[in-house]
């Protein structure tokens, strides 16, 4: 006989990670199957020689400081991880380093010292970072009000309290910002941030971009101390807690349909059958729908050609031999680009070899003991926005690794004056092929589905329930309504749990 | 209060935006998605995870060591192409036993792509004996795919490595060579190999006549015109590595505990030497202590018998169960583990756990030991249920 769950989650990313908890906590039964032997999806580490690296998170947002949590501390709260992760606290925004525009410019964290800052950029600087910052403040709680009235906000309160937000969450970053008719240098240290959304400031939603933003900017961001791996550990302790069960090395590869089209099971790669009338997909439409499903409905096709792949993964691991101070290396998080303009560097990663744009972290600086005395943990990411990876052949692959690594290194030599060649102890380098490899992401995307003007955060959050066009099958995580990024998708994932314990109770009646 | 296209337009737009989402959705074709992409496609073929292979050919290297040729049986023919210098895990079923075991590749990156891996195996323990006393041409056995970082990379060494090898520690470095001949690699090589005496030579260089590859044999048993005798002694050392140098060494621990104070001696930073990790074996006291290991599996469970002298993945190899396995030293982390009970010994020197998994009770079973009855969870691989 099969196993029989109210819930079964496909993938132990942080979305599925996040509904398994909820699922759990609600007292429905649950088992999580990953195809990985480890729990996170990108939320993992992995060790070279003496060194312990983190596969992907920067930073973590949302969290707060003090007195002021934020949103992403209430849902580690509500899940009853918080006390179970020791958090660092990331002391300055960013560094942004542009060639075009000469800019080297240090974002500090909180209002005031980021407003003063502002100020010594250029006139009224102080003034244009304000109205920045409120009008953030206004998006965010107004994105929240509608979260809370359950998609029913009360017209009469959007109009008198968030009549800002109403008049520009339908407008890119560029656009608001042209009609606030905000300096270029202003929008050039505010949109440093572009490439954690990847997406062209002319295309990216300015309420989704400043939500994200404005808390960096007020209350910083965390770490956890032993790398995103802790995250992930301390998640799979609690669903164990709950009760739950989680199954590694073990591949999802159907969703079992009837006849009416909803889901009374799941198949897996090892012939077993599991009994369930409910799945929460924590993997990409795109593989759901395009390789999991017997019979396709119409509109899940329609949806997911709609969509268009985010950025590709690309990230260069250095465990250097030296200090991060012998090496020069002052800054925890680098934002180094060939220019400011966000749209020209989005065009730029089209190529295979123009290394146009880097985030860069070097962990050292906000965990000194993370690696052994005297060496330095540094990390640089980029994205490309075209399979160019793609035609890449298997006996070149390595050395264009390499190849294409080295551009990324010079240029933060470049950019920096640090010196990284000649010191490097470890390297590793993930490229989309190895994103596709661990997570199984098309082409390997890192990102979900881009923002787009007319698939952004906004307009997702209002469709969830109609995107979900198979009955008992709900997808969440990184490709999710809000979007890519560790809160987002630990958020989406709960979400989705919660959706699911409707339904369940919808059939009850 | 925000205005670009007038207060009434600007609203218009925020009300409407999930409306524009659905007329867009709507206006898509529904073309029938993709089945496979090409980014997935090259990265499927780097890392197949485990492949069927046959044995092809066995012949004799010495007396007392056995080439040995697999021909893959997986669907596209062929294994990845991989980095010399990499290893392969071997599994095959002895009797009741389910075994895996590490080693180098012999062979070339371009033979992988024509479906051909040979290894190296020196008789010296249950594994390799199996290999080269019992095995036969026909065999089928099952291959994991190329691992570790034992192998020259441009950004992270110098052009010259200098190879330590001693006894079957050749191997990688076999590989290597052959990589620098089919062109698969370019940097230079020099090979300083230990063997007892010139019979024990599993692999000979003294033929190749390319510029960037020098072999030095030292001979610690025998003495002979024209090579080394010895031990591989900062003196030796001190003729090829300079402070530029990157240093490789492949062979047995004392080897390596001794190779390194050398060079020490001379100066050379102990953190730039790249030394390929070895299995860990049984510890040689308290054979006669044994346990309950209780390994969960998915929804099975399996209660096995574990001493305290064998790590906890010989128990379940022992016992038949299909537990992965990959560098065999604590290192890679394949075999990443839940601890649910017990009390258990990992040697410092083979801890290379991520931080968090100390913090929240995981192990690597392939160096872990048990002290008192254990309880763990362990991710079954069940593509070794093939064979």
């Amino acid at each position: 006989m099969n196993k029989k769950y109210d819930v079964v989650i496909i993938g132990a990313g942080n979305g599925g990670l996040a509904a398994a908890i909820g699922v759990l906590k609600a007292g429905k039964s649950c088992l999580v199957v990953e195809k990985h032997n480890l729990p996170g999806g990108f939320a993992t580490s992995f060790v070279r020689g003496r060194f312990e690296f983190e596969a992907s998170l920067h930073e973590l947002n949302g969290m707060g400081q003090g007195a002021h949590t934020g949103s992403t501390y209430a849902l580690f709260d509500e899940l009853g991880v918080v006390d179970k992760i020791d958090w660092l606290q990331i002391k300055h925004a960013f560094r942004l380093i542009t060639k075009e525009e000469g800019l080297d410019f240090t974002m500090p964290i909180g209002p005031e010292a980021c407003v003063e800052a502002c100020k010594k950029l250029c006139p009224d600087g102080d003034k244009y970072m304000q109205r920045f910052i409120d009008l953030s403040i206004n998006c965010a709680e107004a994105m929240n009000y509608i979260g809370q009235s359950k998609g029913k906000p009360d017209p009469q309160v959007m109009q008198t309290k968030y009549a800002d937000y109403l008049a520009c969450a339908s407008y890119s970053v560029d656009e608001v910002f042209e009609a606030e008719h905000f300096p270029k240098v202003m929008q050039y240290v505010i949109n440093a941030y572009w490439s954690y959304l990847g997406t062209k400031t002319s295309e990216v939603n300015f309420a989704h971009y400043a939500n994200m933003t404005y808390k960096y900017f007020l209350y910083g961001a965390v770490a956890p101390k032993l790398r995103s791996h802790e995250m992930s550990l301390a998640f799979v302790e609690r669903i164990h807690e709950l009760g739950g069960e989680i199954w590694f090395n073990t591949e999802a590869t159907k969703i079992l349909l009837d006849d009416k089209g909803r889901v009374f099971g799941v198949s897996l790669a090892n012939g077993q059958c599991i009994d369930t009338r409910h799945v929460i997909a924590n993997c990409s439409p795109h593989n759901v729908y395009g390789k999991m499903l017997n019979k396709v409905p119409e509109a899940a096709t329609k949806l997911t050609n709609f969509r268009r792949l985010a950025g590709r993964g690309f990230t260069i691991f250095l465990g250097l031999n030296k200090s991060p101070e012998a090496l020069g290396i002052t800054d925890h998080s680098y934002f180094i680009y060939d220019t400011a303009d966000a749209n020209v560097i989005y065009e730029k990663m089209k190529k295979l070899d123009s290394a146009a744009g880097q985030a860069t972290v070097c962990l050292n600086h906000v965990h000194p003991d993370c690696s052994p005395k005297g060496t330095t943990i540094l990390y640089i990411t980029s994205l490309f926005m075209d399979d160019v990876w793609a035609d890449v052949d298997e006996k070149d692959y390595h050395k264009k690794k390499n190849e294409i690594a080295a551009l990324f290194i010079r240029k933060f030599e470049e950019a920096t004056g640090a010196k990284l060649f000649g010191h490097i102890e470890e390297i590793a380098i993930a490229t989309p092929q190895t994103y596709a490899r661990y997570t199984g992401h098309p082409q390997g995307t890192i990102y979900g589905y881009e923002s787009q003007p007319n698939d952004s955060l906004m307009a997702r959050v209002q469709m969830v329930n109609e995107d979900a066009v198979v009955s008992g099958l709900r997808i969440g995580g990184g490709f999710g309504e809000r979007l890519l990024g560790f809160s987002s998708a630990y958020k989406s994932g709960l979400s989705e749990a919660k959706r699911t314990l409707r339904d369940i109770e919808k059939e009850a009646c | 209060m925000f205005k670009k296209n007038g207060v009434e337009k600007d609203i218009a737009n925020t009300l409407n935006i999930a409306r524009r989402r659905r007329e867009a959705i709507e206006a898509t074709p529904a073309t029938p998605l993709p089945k496979t992409y090409k980014v997935n496609e090259l990265s499927a073929n780097l890392h197949p995870g485990i492949i069927k292979a046959e044995i092809v050919k066995i012949e004799p290297l010495t007396s007392l060591a056995k080439r040995i040729t697999f021909r893959s049986m997986a669907p596209n023919k062929r294994f990845p192409f991989f980095k010399a210098g990499q290893y392969i895990t071997v599994s095959a079923r002895i009797g009741k036993h389910l075994v895996t075991r590490p080693y180098s590749i012999y062979s070339s990156p371009n033979q992988a792509l024509d479906g051909i891996i040979e290894i190296g195996v020196l008789q010296a323990g249950y594994f390799s004996n199996h290999l080269c006393l019992e095995a036969r041409v026909g065999d089928v056995v099952l291959i994991g795919e190329p691992s570790g970082e034992f192998y020259y990379d441009n950004l992270r060494d110098s052009s010259h490595i200098v190879a330590v090898a001693g006894g079957s520690g050749i191997t990688p470095f076999v590989s290597m060579i052959k990589a620098l001949l089919e062109k698969s690699d370019n940097f230079n090589l020099t090979l300083i190999y230990g063997v007892k005496t010139l019979n024990d030579l599993m692999y000979d260089a003294c033929n190749i006549h390319d510029p960037r590859i020098k072999q030095v044999v030292v001979l610690s048993n025998e003495q002979r015109e024209g090579y080394e005798h010895g031990f591989i002694t900062r003196d030796i050392l001190a003729k090829y590595v300079t402070s530029e140098t990157s240093v490789f060494m492949c062979g047995p621990n004392p080897m390596y505990a001794f190779v390194l104070g050398e060079l020490k001696k001379l100066g050379y930073d102990e953190h730039r030497v790249r030394m390929e990790h070895n299995c860990i074996g049984d510890l040689n006291e308290d054979s006669d202590i044994e346990y309950t290991l209780t390994v969960h599996m998915r929804d099975e469970t399996f209660t096995i018998p574990a001493r305290k002298n064998e790590t906890l993945l010989v128990a379940m190899e022992k016992a038949g169960l299909a537990a992965p396995s990959r560098c065999r030293s604590g290192y890679c982390g394949f075999c990443h583990s839940r601890l649910i009970k017990g009390n258990i010994y990992t040697p410092e020197e083979h801890d290379h756990r991520r931080a968090a998994d100390r913090k929240f009770g995981y192990v690597h079973p392939c160096a872990t030991y048990p002290h008192s009855h254990v309880e763990i969870d362990v991710p079954v691989l069940d593509a070794l249920k093939e064979i």
